[in-house]
């Protein structure tokens, strides 16, 4: 399968190598390490009738549920254009752009995904993308303490549990301390006190629960005892939220599957991560940068290369190598695709829709841990344990959203909710969870 | 000659810079259209709300489109031409997996939905978990590390956690060989150990007598791939391995170099206790200009526990999830690049056992082949057969023409071609690693050694000046001190700003 040699191609190449078989290639091979029957698979199957198979997997998921979780991953709309634009076989079956004169197409676009995210946070300087969100909140943790050489790592708690148990696999706690600050009326603290203990500040906006807050004097009072602090965004909501650059952050970093990639039940996504010029040497992966060639072309190239694994081996600013390319040209032509006011409009949108959703949740006597300074995403509470009640939804044909304690769901709304959809969610919750 | 892999038809040619995006933007154009609201506006007030607009260029969508396109253009591809892009296995991503990738609920399924909601995801796991372990002869495995460092930092930190918890903390040496890819020592770094180097020997392997002296009560395991990175069948693997295990390390195998060898034999016959493979490599996933990969670690039974979690299990009720009892914790958000892997066994049902027992085979031969016609023009690094790629050196040609590895690659950029992976293995001077994978023809590989040949003629002719190549693509060869010097990254910096530190 996909391996082209005709008996005449094999011949030809049997013969230079003066062997008779494909065996022949493997004499220096002790032979007790050779698999003799070959391996324990299936058999070969046509693509017509994988076509069938993979439909009946596939369709052993439920259909179509109506998405009302978020977390960090949400159900924007992905336009035909932006996907069938991001998957052109040029850029899906191309490898990291290490010679340049023939990889100007993904390396200019990996220009603009920084250029724009740089524009987007209000930052300097983008890499070219990392894992995910959760691994980038660790890799910004690891340049904070490297630049400071300090121990504490001040962690906002309103997180997904998911990055912070990432934070807490990737961050050597034998050295290193973390320590989770509750939200407190789900809003960071405004008088926590930062010490010079502390290499890193981290925290998310919106929090995870969904409430939002002006984190300007935060950040003022931890840059004032030298402390890096980092910005986890949520990039759907940067159209209508402040820049972290504009409230002080000194690194962004973000989840950026909504812009540019499908849910696709968690990966591949794409990791943001931006900063400013003063900690480029310390930044995790690729960086594009723009330079000319010999005859003054404009001409993109990776840089800064001095950073990277394969130059610096072990004392490298981090391991990665291959990265979400691919999830970063989506997130370029998404953004691109959406301009100044689509962007605006995914927000807005999705903001007026939970309100609506709010209040009438709150109409209907479903209480709201978190009505009043929530955006798109807020805390319902249950009178049954919430995992039964997302069971019991899911079987209504709705997604309810991701449990948040035993007793709380975590709702999101996005612009692609209907009026008549989050009506029928509500009458299906309460049919669910009368107790 | 004219064969499949060469790309030297493509009209890449003309010379004109592509505007960016942002110099395509005109104030009011706009590609985005949206339903108007549906229900009742309410006042929103948050003092963390902007009272402008984001900054995002404004572009028709036909502008859009015309853009990212001739970009598209200006873009080489395993789709264009050949890749032989040693390392990085570059072979026929099938298309058929896109069709599957791109079904409704693999494709749009949150990540939190539970498990009863998602019992087709998680066969596709467990049904890629079944094929990993019997093509690598481990146990069980994690699809959550996204690429192959990430696999490998995985097994470092369950290396950590097994010997922590058998008393052994002492332990803190990762032994990394001289030729090893720079993630090995980058990853060993990461998950807070000590990296020592061994040596490899005039043969292309692991110098067992360094080895030897190397390993004490200090030694925590070894990472090896196997083929090695010069493309050489580490012979005496089984004593590798004994040397690690009597001493009561570990050994990781990096598989990037699985490619040769699935279907040949398998690591875990060869006493690796854990395994990641790379599967945008051997199981043909698209690379994607870098990226997205996946790297899911296998490992031995006794290290299941040590697992990131959850992983997949099946029971009565069909799939579920379920947490390692010692799980060094989370290695991504959720489950990893699910849409990759399902690619992943997407080309493996295609292949069954008739493609996959013969998959190394395949590769090696190719590779094999190619190498016994290169070496008649430049000699290998190692007189040894190679699998699945080889290493060539053109240090005798920089001694007399100077021509180095790099002015080859450029040269052969002009022809249509892409350039073989060079300078690594680090220990290799002036080196060209090449792997043609087992999906080319006879006919390209045969068109990209008369297309050497040709080249390294014409590089020694007199007048040539070596920095003039490639030629004939839309730019020539990168001033690549520019931005390390003056920082150029984002479209704002038309100053190029000196960088200060
Ligand atoms: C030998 C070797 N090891 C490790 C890696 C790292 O894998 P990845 O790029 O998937 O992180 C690579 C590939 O780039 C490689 O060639």
């Amino acid at each position: 399968m996909f391996v082209p040699h005709s008996e005449i191609d094999l011949k030809k190449m049997f013969e230079e190598l003066s062997i008779s078989s494909l065996d022949d290639l493997f004499t220096h091979i002790p032979a007790t390490l050779k698999l003799n029957d070959g391996l324990n698979v299936p058999p070969t199957l046509s693509e017509l009738e994988s076509i069938s198979h993979f439909e009946s997997v596939e369709s052993k998921n439920t259909q179509n549920l109506i998405c009302f979780a978020g977390g960090g991953h949400y159900d924007v709309y992905l336009p035909h254009t932006v996907k069938t634009l991001t998957m052109r076989p040029e850029f899906m079956t191309s490898y990291t752009p290490y010679q340049a004169e023939i990889s100007q197409g993904i390396l200019q676009i990996l220009f603009e995904y920084q250029s724009l995210i740089c524009d987007l946070t209000d930052m300097e300087l983008a890499n070219a993308s990392l894992y995910d969100g959760a691994t980038s909140v660790a890799e910004a943790i690891s340049v904070a303490i490297n630049k400071t050489k300090r121990n504490g790592v001040v962690v906002s708690n309103g997180f997904n549990p998911n990055t912070k148990e990432v934070v807490n696999t990737l961050v050597d706690r034998s050295k290193f301390d973390i320590k989770y600050v509750d939200l407190i009326d789900y809003m960071f603290p405004e008088d926590y006190i930062f010490t010079e203990e502390d290499a890193a500040f981290v925290v998310s906006l919106p929090h995870y629960e969904g409430s939002a807050q002006d984190l300007t004097t935060i950040v003022k009072n931890a840059k004032a005892v030298g402390v890096i602090t980092i910005c986890y965004i949520d990039p759907s909501m940067m159209g209508i939220l402040k820049t972290p650059g504009s409230m002080g952050f000194d690194i962004v970093v973000a989840e950026g599957q909504s812009m540019g990639s499908p849910l696709s039940f968690g990966g591949p996504t794409v990791g943001w991560f931006a900063t400013k010029k003063e900690l480029a040497r310390l930044v995790p992966g690729r960086i594009i940068g723009e330079t000319r060639d010999s005859n003054h072309t404009k001409t993109y190239v990776m840089t800064l290369r001095a950073r990277e694994q394969d130059i610096r081996r072990e004392k490298a600013s981090s391991n990665i190598c291959t990265n979400q390319t691919l999830n970063a040209v989506g997130s370029t032509i998404h953004l691109s695709w959406l301009g100044p006011q689509g962007l605006y409009e995914i927000g807005y949108q999705a903001i007026q829709k939970a309100s609506y959703m709010k209040q009438q949740l709150l109409d209907h006597d479903i209480n709201i841990s978190n009505p009043n300074n929530s955006l798109r995403e807020f805390i319902v509470q249950t009178s049954k344990p919430a995992e039964d009640v997302i069971i019991e939804m899911g079987n209504k044909g709705f997604l309810a959203g991701i449990k948040y304690s035993d007793n709380e769901i975590l709702v999101a709304v996005t612009e692609k909710r209907t009026k008549s959809e989050i009506d029928k969610y509500i009458t299906s919750l309460q049919e669910v969870d009368n107790a | 000659m004219h064969s499949g892999g060469n790309a030297s038809s493509l009209p890449l040619v003309g010379g004109a810079p592509e505007p960016t995006i942002n110099q395509l933007s005109k104030p009011g154009r706009r590609a985005s259209r949206f339903p108007k609201l549906d229900v009742p506006v309410t006042e929103i007030n948050n003092p963390a709300i902007r009272n402008d607009k984001p900054s995002l260029p404004e572009v028709s969508e036909h502008d859009l489109v015309m853009h990212y396109s001739r970009l598209a253009h200006r873009n080489f591809a395993v789709d264009v031409g050949f890749y032989p892009l040693g390392s990085c296995t570059m072979k026929y991503n099938p298309r058929f997996a896109d069709y599957v990738a791109g079904l409704n609920t693999f494709a749009n399924s949150h990540p939190a939905t539970p498990a009863t909601f998602t019992q087709g995801n998680l066969e596709v796991l467990h049904e890629l978990e079944k094929f990993l372990i019997e093509i690598t002869g481990m146990d069980n495995a994690t699809f959550q590390p996204p690429a192959g460092a990430s696999g490998e930092l995985t097994g470092l930190l369950i290396i950590k956690k097994y010997l922590e918890e058998n008393g052994l903390s002492n332990k803190k040496d990762i032994i990394v060989p001289d030729s090893a890819h720079g993630t090995n020592p980058a990853s060993a770094k990461m998950a807070g150990f000590n990296v020592v180097e061994v040596s490899t020997d005039i043969r292309g392997m692991v110098n067992i007598e360094d080895l030897r002296s190397l390993v004490n009560e200090n030694t925590a395991g070894l990472m090896l791939t196997n083929p090695n990175t010069g493309g050489l069948f580490e012979e005496n693997i089984m004593e590798i391995s004994n040397i690690i295990h009597e001493n009561g390390g570990l050994i990781y195998y990096d598989g990037a170099n699985l490619n040769a060898i699935v279907g040949v034999c398998r690591p875990g016959d060869m006493g690796f206790d854990i395994v990641h493979s790379n599967l945008h490599k051997t199981f043909a996933t698209p690379h994607g200009g870098g990226g997205p990969g996946s790297g899911p670690v296998a490992v031995k039974g006794f290290l299941k526990e040590y697992l990131p979690g959850p992983i997949v299990v099946k029971n009565s009720n069909g799939y579920d999830w379920y947490s390692p009892k010692s799980s060094i914790g989370r290695m991504h958000g959720y489950h990893g690049n699910f849409l990759v892997a399902l690619r992943a066994l997407v080309y493996m049902k295609l292949l069954g056992k008739e493609g996959l027992d013969t998959l190394g085979s395949y590769a090696v031969l190719n590779a094999r082949y190619l190498s016994s016609v290169i070496s008649k023009i430049i000699p290998l690094a190692y007189n040894e057969p190679c699998m699945h790629e080889f290493v060539a050196t053109v240090k005798d040609l920089k001694k007399s023409h100077k021509i180095k590895a790099y002015d080859v690659g450029k040269a052969l950029l002009d022809k249509g071609f892409h350039s073989p992976t060079i300078y690594f293995p680090l220990i290799i001077e002036e080196a060209l690693m090449f792997e043609p994978t087992e999906t080319q023809t006879v006919d390209t590989l045969d068109d990209l050694a008369e297309t050497l040949k040709l080249i390294i003629e014409e590089l020694q002719g007199e007048d040539v000046s070596l920095e003039e190549y490639p030629k004939n693509l839309p730019v020539g060869r990168p001033n690549e001190l520019i931005p390390a010097k003056h920082l150029t990254v984002n479209w704002g910096d038309f100053e190029l700003l000196e960088l200060t530190e």
